[in-house]
Order: structure tokens, then sequence, then C-alpha cells
């Protein structure tokens, strides 16, 4: 049997477990293996990655067994149960750090990313709400189509947008007069408003309105996601500084400034209750669950040390669902601490170390 | 029980007068506490002037063979294991540096050696044909006469965690009779200090000619108060952290940079029959494993030349075979958690290429502490994730690397070339061209020779000054002497 075969059931039986109210452990592995032996049946590279590490449908008895694919595989490998050229999408990585070579998650359609994405993202951020005024500081999905930012930010807009929500991040980059204006005339209706967008768009929108001499006091019940970290993008700036520079700029409580933790190797993502207290704890809905190991091992670490974050993705259905990320978390209680990306190991010595090296090559 | 100890050397300054910042170097009771010396600008600059003065008035009225008998009086007592200095380093070092203990024994014996006095003097006779020109001034070949000054002030900036390592530096600038300050590397702020002291014992009036500081990097205005007062400023580091020295300078400071370098080796199928392809390469893999590949001179890749009767594939075997040897009589540190994420991300590309590309391989498995990746196919110099992560690529024939590192000549320093004699001088000149500058044996790439040219420089030629007395001035001279006979003709 062909994917495109097989690929139907299992999409019905995924939408109608995201929809579920939540599962018990007993039903994600069902799932999470029922997954596994799809991806092993239909993605040879994903075969041979997994008989590297003695890995078989017959062996992996728990979403724990299943081998996390690095997202550098994403780079290097076609990762897709059908052919790619079948897909409807693919989201791409920026491709920052390795050069010209991205990472790319195929998706046939986006049913369960979607699905995925809409009551995850109804109960994290919008609380209830049905709808919000939308400022949004990232270019729009057809500037950007394969950008899983782009499309998550824009079918927010979408689902979830009320009269009068936009784009502020266009050919000519940050629309920070536009943005002005939308905050303004939020502040004069009392209609509670939301600003979603990379963070570093973020610093950007805040240099510009600082430089303008301009903040401002939303209304009650607007609020903010922000998502992607601000590193290397833009001026480096701890946790606390950014959140409080927010709250300060906006008028919009830290309690109320949410972060979202995704990637474009996944299919659902991460949100935290606010960021009062950093770094906040991080969860994600019943479809996804993580793990910290140890990256040379892959062997869990106790909890409360220190780890790299492995994600298993039930929404992921045509890539792998397990990846291995860059992310360095700690384990709690509800969830995780996202303690940011690894940094590549400083050279110690006088050896070079591999970022200069890719620094100076680039 | 914490281990705490006061790093830095500060001649002229108060203890209590100096604030102290902690650098922790591991965790739970092995944990040492190094104490670094924060000094203001103003009193960045008090040092930089007495150290300058006192350099003027003692260390500059030795003779250099005094000097190299001093320093080899102070080595002496580091070669020694009964030494209270020696102790010191080899109780801290190993815990700051993060190497094992008993490399890091073998390291310094091997390492000091170099600066005993039979050593200096080769080093002294490698850069000047006659070193009686750093006394006074000496004839020169084409008339006249010449003497050379090392700058009155010369200060160094370190950087790395290789024990000892400022001692190269330093010991040069000890020689040229410079006054020195060198800014310890965060990474290893013990030894110099030390080094420092046991000088000031052995040879008390030189207590004031050095001092050994710390500033965070990057970090306020002490820095810029003490490149101010410096003829000479020698840094180490990553391109980035060289330039960031090289900006505070004033336009007139002598700015000499060693950036970080790359190496690697070469395996002549010369070298690959079966007595001598086990024994190269137990020989590189000790180079692999002295320091963890974080030297300049430590090789990330190996280059093997296929042809021979053990192939390129066997010779990696064979080099995993003894970096799994070496692990069980040096084993590797532990390794924070981003050393671990860097060396499975080292380890994943390979994995991925074993997928993708046809006679790969990656020997050791996860849990083991090294890596050897093999590629069947020309692969362009790359560093890896350092800590025994080594890659072994096949060549048609060793001419075939010339192209393949000469892309990268900013960072070229070492190769350790195991091949017949005729091809080792044809393989160094084509090296040589394409940007290396110093050919050592496998085994030998982390111990350069006393007297070796660091990155192709001349490490005391360039801290000097030749100070000439053209023959006209000296004929000259002798019409004003007070013996002068007029000419009568």
């Amino acid at each position: 049997m062909d994917a495109s075969q097989s690929a139907p059931a299992l999409v019905e039986s995924l939408l109608a477990f995201i929809a579920q109210d939540g599962c018990s452990d007993d039903a994600f592995d069902a799932m999470a293996l029922r997954l596994f032996a799809h991806q092993h049946a239909h993605n040879e590279p994903f075969r041979r990655f997994c008989q590297g590490r003695g890995a078989t449908p017959r062996q992996v008895r728990s979403w724990r067994d299943i081998p996390a694919v690095p997202i550098n595989g994403f780079k290097d490998l076609t990762l897709s149960c059908v052919p790619p050229a079948g897909c409807q999408r693919v989201f791409m990585t920026s491709g920052t750090t390795r050069g010209e070579v991205k990472g790319r998650n195929w998706h046939p359609d986006l049913a369960v990313w979607n699905a995925s994405f809409r009551g995850n993202f109804a109960r994290r951020f919008m609380q209830g709400a049905p709808r919000i005024r939308m400022g949004i500081l990232f270019p729009d999905e057809p500037a950007m189509p394969n950008s899983s930012l782009a499309h998550y930010l824009q079918y927010a807009l979408q689902e979830f947008g009320a009269a009068g929500s936009a784009h502020y991040v266009g050919a000519n980059g940050l629309d920070v007069a536009g943005v002005t204006e939308a905050l303004s005339g939020a502040e004069r209706s009392g209609e509670p408003f939301a600003l979603l967008g990379a963070s570093y768009s973020f610093v950007h929108l805040m240099d510009g309105l600082r430089s303008a001499g301009r903040s401002f006091r939303l209304p009650p019940g607007s609020r903010i996601l922000d998502t992607g970290g601000y590193k290397k993008q833009s001026r480096d700036v701890d946790f606390d500084e950014f959140y409080d520079a927010l709250a300060a700029a906006f008028g919009v409580p830290r309690e109320r400034c949410i972060n979202m933790y995704g990637m474009t190797e996944l299919s659902s993502q991460f949100y935290d209750d606010g960021n009062a207290v950093v770094p906040s704890l991080k969860s994600g809905p019943h479809w996804i669950r993580s793990r910290l190991v140890d990256p040379l091992t892959g062997l869990q670490v106790a909890k409360g040390e220190r780890g790299i974050l492995v994600h298993c993705d039930l929404a992921n259905y045509n890539s792998v669902t397990t990846i291995l990320t860059e992310d360095v978390g700690v384990e709690r209680d509800g969830g995780f601490l996202l303690l940011g990306r690894a940094q590549g190991a400083q050279a110690k010595g006088c050896s070079l170390a591999v970022e200069e090296f890719l620094k100076a090559a680039a | 029980m914490t281990n705490r100890v006061r790093a830095g050397y500060l001649p002229g300054l108060a203890e209590q007068d100096v604030q102290w910042q902690v650098l922790a170097f591991g965790e739970g009771p092995g944990q040492v506490q190094v104490e670094v010396p924060v000094l203001t600008p103003d009193q960045m600059q008090a040092l930089a002037r007495r150290v300058r003065r006192s350099a003027r008035d003692v260390l500059q009225r030795l003779t250099v063979s005094q000097i190299v008998a001093i320093v080899d009086a102070a080595i002496a007592r580091l070669l020694d294991p009964a030494d209270p200095h020696r102790q010191e380093a080899q109780r801290f070092l190993p815990a700051i540096s993060g190497y094992d203990a008993e490399m890091v024994r073998l390291g310094l014996g091997s390492f000091l050696k170099a600066f005993r006095a039979p050593q200096l003097h080769r080093f002294l006779a490698e850069d000047f044909a006659n070193p009686k020109v750093l006394d006074e001034f000496q004839p020169a070949a084409k008339g006249g006469a010449v003497r050379a000054f090392g700058p009155g002030l010369l200060v160094h900036v370190w950087a790395g965690n290789v024990p000892a390592l400022p001692l190269w530096s330093l010991v040069c600038g000890l020689l040229v009779k410079a006054g020195n300050i060198g800014k310890l590397p965060s990474a290893e702020p013990l030894f110099a200090g030390l080094f420092a002291r046991l000088l000031a014992q052995v040879h008390p009036p030189l207590a004031d000619c050095l001092a050994i500081v710390w500033w965070r990097g990057g970090d306020g205005s002490a820095a810029p108060a003490l490149f101010a007062e410096a003829d000479t400023v020698l840094a180490y580091g990553s391109n980035h952290a060289v330039d960031q020295v090289r900006r505070q300078l004033p336009v007139t400071t002598r700015f000499l940079p060693y950036g970080h370098k790359l190496g690697f080796g070469m395996v002549s199928r010369a070298a690959l029959d079966a007595q001598r392809a086990p024994a190269t390469a137990r020989l590189a893999a000790h180079d692999v494993v002295r320091y963890e590949q974080q030297g300049c001179y430590s090789p990330h890749l190996f280059y093997v030349e296929r042809g021979g009767r053990v192939g390129p594939r066997e010779f990696a075997q064979y080099l995993a075979g003894e970096l799994a040897n070496l692990q069980r009589r040096f084993p590797r540190r532990a390794l924070a958690l981003e050393d671990a994420q860097a060396i499975a991300g080292w380890r994943q590309a390979a994995e991925l290429r074993t997928l993708a590309a046809p006679g790969a391989e990656l020997l050791g498995g996860a849990d083991a502490a090294w890596a050897v990746s093999y590629s069947d196919e020309p692969q362009p110099l790359a560093p890896t994730a350092a800590n025994r992560c080594i890659q072994v690529v096949a060549v048609e024939r060793l001419d075939d690397v010339v192209a393949l590192v000469e892309p990268h000549a900013a960072f070229l320093q070492t190769a350790g070339i195991a091949a017949d004699p005729a091809e080792l001088f044809r393989l160094a000149g084509l090296l040589g061209r394409a940007g290396v500058t110093r050919v050592a044996a496998p085994g030998s790439m982390t111990a350069p020779e006393a007297g070796w040219h660091h990155d192709g420089r001349f490490n005391l030629l360039d801290l000097v000054r030749m100070v000439e007395i053209e023959q006209s001035a000296e004929r000259a001279a002798e019409r004003f002497a007070p013996y002068a006979q007029e000419d009568l003709g």
C-alpha cells in the first residue's frame, strides 16, 4: 500500500484525535506507533536512519523509542512519505546557520497543520475571545510562501482577526507609522488589540517608537504574541528586559505577553501563559510530547537537569513525528522551560571553532 | 571544600586595594575558584608605568645570557615535581582547563622543557645570527654597527585554555628585555601569574619588570588605559577578539595578531604498510587527544593517500582503535551541554553523510568518547567539534590536498606529514605556498620545537627595533676623537 492510499484514513484519525479534549498515555502511544509504522514504511531515508539505530516498528513500543531525527536531517534528507511534487506546501527554515541549505517540511495539504493550529491558538492565545483586531509584525503569506510563521500569522488573522486587522511588514520593511496609527486607534476606541510577530520585529518597532518618543496604553484585554527569539537578528536583549520593554511600550502587562515556540520542522506549537516570570513554562497540546535528552547519547536527562529538547508531534504525519532540536530546556511539572538555542561551543583554545570558520567562509 | 586561588601578579599594588572577581571552573567538590583582579584605569596606568620604568632600570641592564639563566632557573623549579609552584599548577590546572590530570602533567613536562637554557639559546640563535645584538652594538655585515631594542612596554592579550601557553610570548618579551604586562586568558587564568611570582622569587630584582592582569572581554576602560601605554601589543584569539583589541590601539602602537588556526595531517602511501600504518595511526591519535584539539596546531582532519598496502578506510579504523585505547589512559573531560551539543551536531552531519554519500562511515558509537568520520571522497578542510572528533579523508594523491586546503590559507598553520623524504620536501613546498607555516611529524603536531616560527613569524625579531650606527657616523666620529691625527699629507 502506498502512502497516498493509507494517508486518508490516517489523516481522518488524526483530525479526530486532535479534536478530542485530551488523551491518555496509551492513546498517545498508539497513535505515535501507528504514525511511526507509516513513516517507516513510506519514507526511505527515514527507514535507513532508523536502521542505523536498530529501530523497527517491531521494537518501538512507545513514543520515547522513536528515533529522533536531528533538525539537520530536514536539510540533508527528503523526509516525506509522499513524493514532494505531490505536496501542496513546503515550509522551509530561514537557513541562517548553514549557508544555503534549508530545512524543508513537506505538507501534502494543510488540513492537519491548520487543525493543530486552530484549537491550540484559540485556547492559549485567544483565551475565549472569538476575534480580536490584530497587527501582524511579519510579512504576509504571499510574500513568504515557504515560511511556516507567515502562514501561522496569516491564518491567525483569517480565523481570529477582527475587522481592521493588518500586516505591517511589507516590501519596505516595518511600517512604523502604520502600526503607530493602528495602536493610537485602539487606544481611542477602547477595543482590545493584539500585536503578533517575530520577536526581533518587536525590538525594531520599539526602537522606532522610542526614537519617535511614543508609547501606548492599549485597552484591557489587549495582548502580545512574540516568537522566534531575537538573538542574532537584533540587539542582544535579555528576556526580562524584553518583556519589561513590551509592557512599557504598549501598556500590555507581562502576563499577557505570550511567547510562542514553534519550528518549521513541526506542525504544532507551544505556548506559555504569559511572561510575568522568565523563563516561562512552555507547554503544547495533547498531540505533542517532549522530553529532554543528552544530545550525544539520546538518553533522557534527570528531571530538572538541562538537556536538548526532543519533540514528538503527531500532527507531523508526513515527515517525521519525532525530532531532535538544538534547543536547550529543563523539564518542569506541566511543561518545560526553554533556555534558548545551544550556542555553538566557543573555542576554548586557539583552534578554529566551527562558527568562526563558517563566518569566514560565508 | 572549595579550592580558591588568587591569580594575576600586580607589583606595587596592595591586594586590598584591588577588586577581585571569581571565575569558577567545574562543579561540586572539585570546583576551583580563581580570583582575578579587576583594575581601575588609574591602577592600570600606574602599573604600566612602573613596569616600564623597572624594565629600563633592571631588565635592560642584564645581558641576554643572564636573562636566559634566570628563566632557566625558574623553569628548573617548575620541572621539579617537589616544587610548590609546580604542585600548585598540577593541582589546579586540570580542573581549570578541563584536561585530564595525567595529560596536564605530561603536557607541562614536555612543554616546559622547551624553555631550558640550551633551548632558549637556540631560540635566540633562530632569530639573531649574533644574539649579542640584544646587549650592545655589534658590527653589521654591511658595515657600521647594529643593536636590537625590545619595546619598553609589551602588552600580551592571551587566549585559550591550553595550560601554560602564555609562557611562549612572555619569555619572548623577557628575552628582548621588554617590560611585560599580560592579560590572563579567562579560560586558564592561573599559570601566567604563577610563573611571574616564581620569576620574582628566583631573581628578586625582576619583581617589578612584569605584571599579570585581567579584564572581562570587551569591557570597561582599564584595557584602553593599558593599551595607551604600550609600545607593542600581542593578541591571541578569534578574528573577532583580535579585531576588538586592534580597534582600541593608538595607530602608532605596533600590533602583532595571532588568530585561531586549523591543523591537519597527511599520510602518504609510503607510511601505509602493515607495520607503519598502525604506528602512524597511534601517533596521529596522540595529536588528536592532546589538549582535546584545542591547540592551534591540533589536527582536525587527516588526508590519507590511496594505493598503500593499508587503505584509507583501514587507517581510519586503526585511528579509531587508538582513540579507544587512549580513552582508557587519558579519559576525555566531562563535557558541558554546549560541547556535547556541538559534538552531537558534528556526529549528526557525519551520520547523515553516511546515508547520502557512498562509502562514508562514522566510527565510534554515541557512547564513545571519540569519533572518526571517514569519507571516501575528497573533502575540503573544515574544523570538527574538537574533543576527539576527527575526519579521515581518502585522496588519490597527496598533491590533491593542496587545492582542498588552499582556500583556507588564513587559517593554516601546522600540517602533520608522514611521507618519504623526497615527498616530504615536495609537499612542504606546495603546502608552504598554500599557507602552511609548520610541518611536523604525526605525534609531534602539538609540541612545536624550541625556536619554531609561530604562524611563520619571527617571535623575537618581530618584537625588536634595530638601531643602526652607519659607517658614515663611525667614520665621522673618528675625526672627533681626542687621539685623532690630522692628516697632514
